[in-house]
């Protein structure tokens, strides 16, 4: 934890988002996703977004990432304004890997280094280390098609840190991963995010995974979403299991659920 | 898979051995299906024959150029039309009664309109097969999963790179599948406008053998015609496996 390169308590400011607000459409058939959200996020830090099914965390997730544009509202990452992708600081990950089914683990981890046009020699080796950190350097030329759930998801990761972004942002990435997998995946996610100190904000519906993982957590309110509260998550680090079971987690984890039945 | 290919070897041998059999013993009429060992020695000596040579030269650049217009042509306004989902659903329905449509029945008109001769074949079989083409195209373009363009999208793909390291690979197959189309229908349109009104071509020369009722000429034709198309086809579909294998899933 120590060789991490910025403290967890540190006060630089990576994201920040402003009265942000999202509707669909137009007149009486408008659906308004997200409602007047604020919100800032310092450098390093874990956080994780949760909230009721169709709130909008994923919304939120695609604005903060340059897919999707706010109907009104600001977002500055690392101090430029988000209006597109911004790949050299911010990568994305869903649900699903999208790993390009024609390409080996490696050609996909390498992906986003070709699209910017690296060179072999630069991206090769870079995308090898990065399969190692995940653990699949025995897996490298295999395809998408050949590998589980959990390993494409690895992949995934890998291809998402090939860029060095100041910020990872990651949509449910472990839910459609059997439970066992998905806690050993949040344990390995842990030990890379130490390892890079790179800010990480994680959308899931699991409230365990939720508190388990992040620094902070925000909840959110049903549709329209907004920002209901944001819970300092003081459990130390590394996080074991064991703490799943412990007072202050469930006591927590009880207050969120509250928080969320009853909005 | 050597047994399969066997087998399939050996019930080609069976079903040639029968009418081989079936004519020569005169269970069938010798003279309406004529023993293949004489359909083989009228081809062999066809294929020495120059006046079939040129028209069958003819008759493959009618169709190499129906081909060249309408492979990329019917792929190209299929995937458009593929990419804009309004457009797709406001002419959807329009298409999808073009396609119904027998093209045949307006050989007179195109006839009329581009008189009888090389134009006139090739206009036929494009308007013959644009419509399938079209189909393939649209098909392609909606293969494409919506995850993997959002994905090259964060990692900052221009839309240049996305139709060339997202789109063209993804859509590889059904674009052969497309090709392949457009040439077994491009083949079909150029015989068809032949058999009903030319001068020259392989077409042309089976109907006249038709109606003289030289039926040796006529199922050494028609075996000539089957020979060739299946050798193209085949060859599209050795291209279409060598896509599909190196795309094994998500």
């Amino acid at each position: 934890m120590n060789h991490r390169p910025t403290a967890r308590a540190g006060s630089v400011e990576i994201i920040k988002v402003e009265r942000l607000s999202k509707q669909y459409g137009s007149g009486a058939n408008s659906l308004r996703a997200l409602s007047d959200i604020s919100l800032s996020v310092s450098e390093g830090q874990f956080v994780t977004v949760v909230g009721p099914s169709g709130c909008g965390k994923s919304t939120l997730l695609l604005i903060l990432a340059g897919l999707v544009s706010p109907s009104s509202g600001d977002v500055w990452i690392d101090g430029a304004a988000v209006t597109g992708p911004l790949p050299e600081k911010i990568s994305v990950m869903f649900q699903e890997a999208w790993l390009l089914p024609w390409k080996t683990a490696v050609e996909n981890v390498e992906f986003p280094l070709m699209l910017r046009g690296a060179p072999f020699a630069i991206r090769r080796p870079r995308a090898l280390s990065l399969l190692q950190l995940v653990g699949l350097e025995g897996f490298a030329n295999r395809y998408p098609g050949e590998l589980s759930g959990g390993m494409k998801q690895r992949v995934a990761i890998a291809r998402s840190l090939v860029q060095e972004p100041r910020v990872l942002l990651m949509d449910e990435p472990f839910a459609a991963l059997d439970e066992q997998t998905r806690t050993r995946m949040g344990n390995e996610l842990l030990q890379v995010w130490e390892k890079f100190g790179r800010t990480v904000v994680f959308v899931t519906h699991g409230l365990t995974e939720a508190i388990y993982l992040a620094d902070f957590v925000f909840v959110m309110s049903a549709r329209p979403g907004r920002i209901l509260e944001r819970f300092h998550v003081e459990l130390p680090r590394p996080r074991t299991i064991e703490m799943i079971g412990n007072e202050a987690f469930g006591r927590l984890r009880n207050r969120i659920w509250h928080l969320i039945g009853g909005a | 898979m050597w047994i399969v290919r066997t087998s399939q070897l050996l019930v080609v041998a069976i079903v040639a051995g029968l009418w081989e059999a079936a004519s020569q013993r005169g269970w069938v009429d010798p003279n309406l299906l004529p023993p293949l060992s004489k359909i083989g020695s009228v081809l062999f000596a066809l294929l020495h024959d120059d006046r079939l040579l040129s028209d069958l030269a003819l008759t493959i650049t009618e169709v190499s150029a129906a081909f060249t217009i309408v492979g990329p042509l019917g792929l190209l306004v299929g995937f458009f039309l593929g990419e804009q989902p309004p457009v797709y659903r406001a002419l959807g329905p329009v298409l999808h009664v073009l396609l119904a449509t027998p093209k045949s029945i307006f050989l007179p008109v195109f006839i009329l309109a581009f008189g009888i001769g090389f134009l006139e074949k090739v206009i036929f079989a494009v308007t013959l097969s644009f419509f399938i083409v079209l189909l393939s195209g649209i098909a392609a373009a909606q293969s494409v999963p919506a995850g993997l363009v959002t994905v090259a999208r964060s990692f900052g793909a221009t839309r240049l790179k996305l139709y060339l390291f997202i789109y063209l690979p993804a859509m590889q197959p059904l674009i052969v599948e497309g090709l392949r189309m457009a040439l077994i229908f491009s083949i079909t349109g150029v015989l068809l406008a032949e058999m009903y009104g030319s001068a020259h071509g392989v077409g042309r020369l089976i109907f006249a053998w038709g109606e003289m009722f030289r039926m040796p000429e006529l199922f050494a034709g028609v075996l000539l015609i089957v020979m060739i198309t299946v050798a193209v086809n085949e060859l599209l579909r050795v291209a279409e496996n060598v896509g599909r294998s190196r795309r094994r899933g998500f």
